[in-house]
């Protein structure tokens, strides 16, 4: 059957769109969503101008190559998240299953997708450039730096096409990334922690030109042969990625994060093969569902594992900072099992279970509880051992703070929906929605709250004592223990009557 | 005589201007099952939810068990519905959901029991599924077995046949036989007058209920 030409049927489309479309109101939507990147710029400029353009280069050979490895990873893997190729879902509705050709179907946000990935190297090229190269920056570095980066993440968007219909190339692929973004931070965390060295090592205008040429061959060869066969992607493919960026969208448009965690939960589950096996006897049994749940995320142990080193990068920067980090990462590892509280919210599942409220919070406080403690622990020591913090126990601090911790991840858990029609505040810069701003907060209140000690012993660098961690201790696990009391029904099932 | 097990009286439900039920009154007796039937908002999942206590009624008291339905877990340990749909555990095995409720139940062989329960609904060879991942009839053997693995005096299903082959529907009715059979009571809402004919239950209508 001949393909039917898809270029009338999408000016006709557009067409039909424009005629129901208000000017103003999308002329609007840009103005408000430029001055949104504005004013978020100029608020994080010090952040922004630290890493696009230093005074000075800061790092050298390690950061040369750590830098783009991270940077390529981590644009790998938020490409295989996207799909990339990804149609809305109207088209994957009406347009996937009619006669029109799929290249030319696909053949769009294809381009759409490789300019933005594109822009986003050419970012990184420049970044790298400007931490590592000696001021003044000749030109001609910068450029080629630039181009480099864009042609690899050219390169990186054909090899996400391929890999979104080859599961097996799609697996290595992710494991080559995941390694390269863990060489690459582990590189620049040990050139900040170790000895000062030169910086200013950036690669020559030579070897950069000849890089750039070889990319450029690469791309010419491999993404036209990856283009011409982006109409071999399965339909099922597109339409699960169709559907991730209509979560995505939804997700942002009302404002909603569980969405996005819902999505990554079910894509996670749903990639895996399991076999049921006996929950584990001598635990409560939501515990053992949620240690259950811990065996099956290997791989976010690990990660969690790694990144007790994260808070060693930010040691010779703000203390502040420093604190932060240590806090939010211990949050972060007791939030690992807590999409069982996330279920436990629908009131149809405590029911069936004839759980009361306080006793499925009490359950699942116990895995969050260890793993907050264990990677503040192990956070902290790092930080005592490279000489961050003054001597004392600060492992058994970080093991302190893990109720503090695990409260703050089952409090943001048991937060559900965004509330958006909540009355908004009238400020001088504007009405400001109550529902977003409180949505915010929630979680990281308790971590403040329950983990002061901690964050003024870390930020201002003080000495550590025994009654230090003996306060930090009672604070967290008092804290704990009230947050549980004071925000469930000692005899009701409904986890959503209280915060 | 023993009170009903559930135990309706003059109940006005609305949701706006119109009452949905108005002077309900029904009498389940314990060891027995009813099934009320009638055409798209009728009002017999309001029915259901609110003798489930989900749904406040406006007037008219109704008794489960001689207690008004709450949301203490003592009252949950004895009725189980299916009148909201359960949301499912991510990173549980459809076997392993089943298991959990067990074991919340304090029932020690329960791997064994979800076992059963698996092969009495035909979800054999769908024990290491993820729930989201099955098909929608799947999902309601699924949740059909969780409501029949656990222990349990009154079950409150809203069209349990729903998305059901005729197969699972013959099987799903003599299921519920077997459980008024062994002394639990059953209040169920359908639109299949065959499957509620299957189940042995007394079959009656909103319109009945209500009265004159």
């Amino acid at each position: 059957m001949t393909a039917v030409a898809l270029a009338p049927v999408r000016h006709w489309i557009r067409r039909r769109q424009a005629a129901h479309l208000d000017a103003g109101s999308a002329l609007g939507n840009l103005y408000f969503a430029a001055l949104l990147a504005a004013v978020l710029v100029g608020m994080f400029w010090p952040t922004v101008g630290a890493v696009f353009w230093p005074a000075a280069p800061t790092g050298t050979r390690l950061t040369a190559v750590g830098v783009p490895l991270v940077c390529a990873g981590a644009l790998h893997l938020a490409l295989r998240q996207l799909g990339p190729l990804v149609i809305s879902r109207p088209a994957a509705s009406w347009l996937l299953t009619a006669p029109v050709s799929r290249r030319a179907l696909l053949g769009a946000p294809a381009r759409a997708v490789a300019a933005a990935g594109a822009a986003a190297g050419a970012a990184a090229g420049f970044a790298t450039a400007s931490q590592v190269t000696a001021r003044p920056t000749p030109a001609a570095v910068l450029l080629l730096t630039c181009a480099a980066g864009a042609l690899t993440a050219v390169l990186l968007v054909a090899l996400g096409t391929v890999a979104q219909r080859r599961p097996g190339l799609a697996r290595g692929a992710d494991l080559v990334a995941y390694l390269a973004v863990t060489a690459g931070a582990a590189g620049m965390v040990v050139e900040r922690t170790g000895p000062p060295a030169a910086a200013g090592a950036g690669p020559g205008e030579g070897p950069l030109r000849y890089a750039v040429l070889a990319l450029l061959a690469a791309v010419l060869v491999l993404a036209t042969w990856a283009y011409r066969r982006l109409d071999r992607t399965p339909a099922d493919v597109l339409l699960a990625a169709s559907r991730a960026a209509g979560t995505v969208a939804d997700s942002a448009l009302t404002g909603q994060p569980s969405f996005l965690q819902e999505l990554a939960e079910q894509r996670y589950w749903t990639s895996r093969r399991w076999r049921s096996a006996p929950l584990p006897r001598r635990v409560p049994v939501l515990t053992a569902q949620d240690l259950r749940l811990l065996g099956r995320k290997r791989r976010r142990l690990a990660w969690l594992a790694a990144a007790t080193l994260a808070p060693a990068a930010l040691m010779d920067g703000s203390r502040i900072l420093l604190a932060v980090a240590v806090l939010l990462g211990a949050m972060v590892a007791a939030s690992t099992t807590v999409a069982s509280v996330r279920t436990d919210a629908n009131p149809a599942v405590l029911r069936l279970l004839a759980v009361t409220a306080r006793e499925a919070v009490v359950a699942r406080l116990w895995v969050p509880v260890a793993l907050g403690s264990l990677w503040a622990a192990a956070a902290l020591l790092l930080l005592g051992l490279l000489g961050a913090l003054p001597a004392g126990p600060w492992w058994a601090l970080g093991l302190a703070l893990g109720p503090a911790a695990a409260a703050a991840a089952v409090r943001r858990a048991r937060m559900g929906l965004v509330q958006n029609g909540l009355l908004p505040i009238d400020t001088p810069m504007g009405s400001l929605e109550t529902g977003p701003v409180l949505a915010m907060v929630v979680g990281y209140d308790l971590l403040v709250l329950f983990g002061v000690p901690t964050l003024v012993l870390v930020a201002t660098g003080s000495p550590l004592g025994w009654q230090n961690v003996l306060w930090q201790a009672l604070i967290a696990g008092g804290g704990l223990v009230a947050y549980a009391r004071t925000s469930t029904s000692a005899t009701e099932t409904d986890l959503r009557a209280r915060g | 005589m023993d009170q009903p097990a559930i135990e309706v009286r003059d109940l006005v439900v609305g949701y706006g201007s119109a009452p949905v039920l108005d002077g309900l009154s029904l009498e389940v007796p314990r060891g027995t099952a009813t099934c009320v039937i009638g055409e798209n908002g009728a009002g017999k999942s309001t029915l259901l939810r609110t003798v489930s206590g989900l749904q406040r009624p406006e007037a008219g008291s109704v008794l489960v068990l001689g207690r008004e339905p709450g949301t203490d877990a003592e009252h949950w340990r004895q009725v189980v519905t299916t009148v909201e749909p359960p949301s499912w555990y991510p990173g549980l095995t459809a076997r392993e959901h089943a298991e959990l409720v067990t074991r919340a139940h304090g029932l020690d062989d329960g791997d064994a029991a979800a076992e059963r329960a698996f092969e009495l609904l035909g979800l054999a060879g769908h024990e290491d599924s993820m729930p989201t991942s099955l098909s929608s009839g799947q999902k309601q053997r699924l949740t059909l077995a969780m409501a029949f693995v656990r222990p349990s005096r009154v079950l409150i299903l809203d069209e349990p046949e729903q998305r059901l082959d005729p197969d699972a529907r013959s099987l799903v009715a003599g299921l519920l036989r077997d459980y008024v059979a062994g002394g639990g009571t059953v209040l169920l809402a359908s639109h299949d007058e065959k499957f509620a004919a299957g189940t042995g239950a007394l079959v009656t209508s909103v319109a009945e209920l209500c009265g004159p």
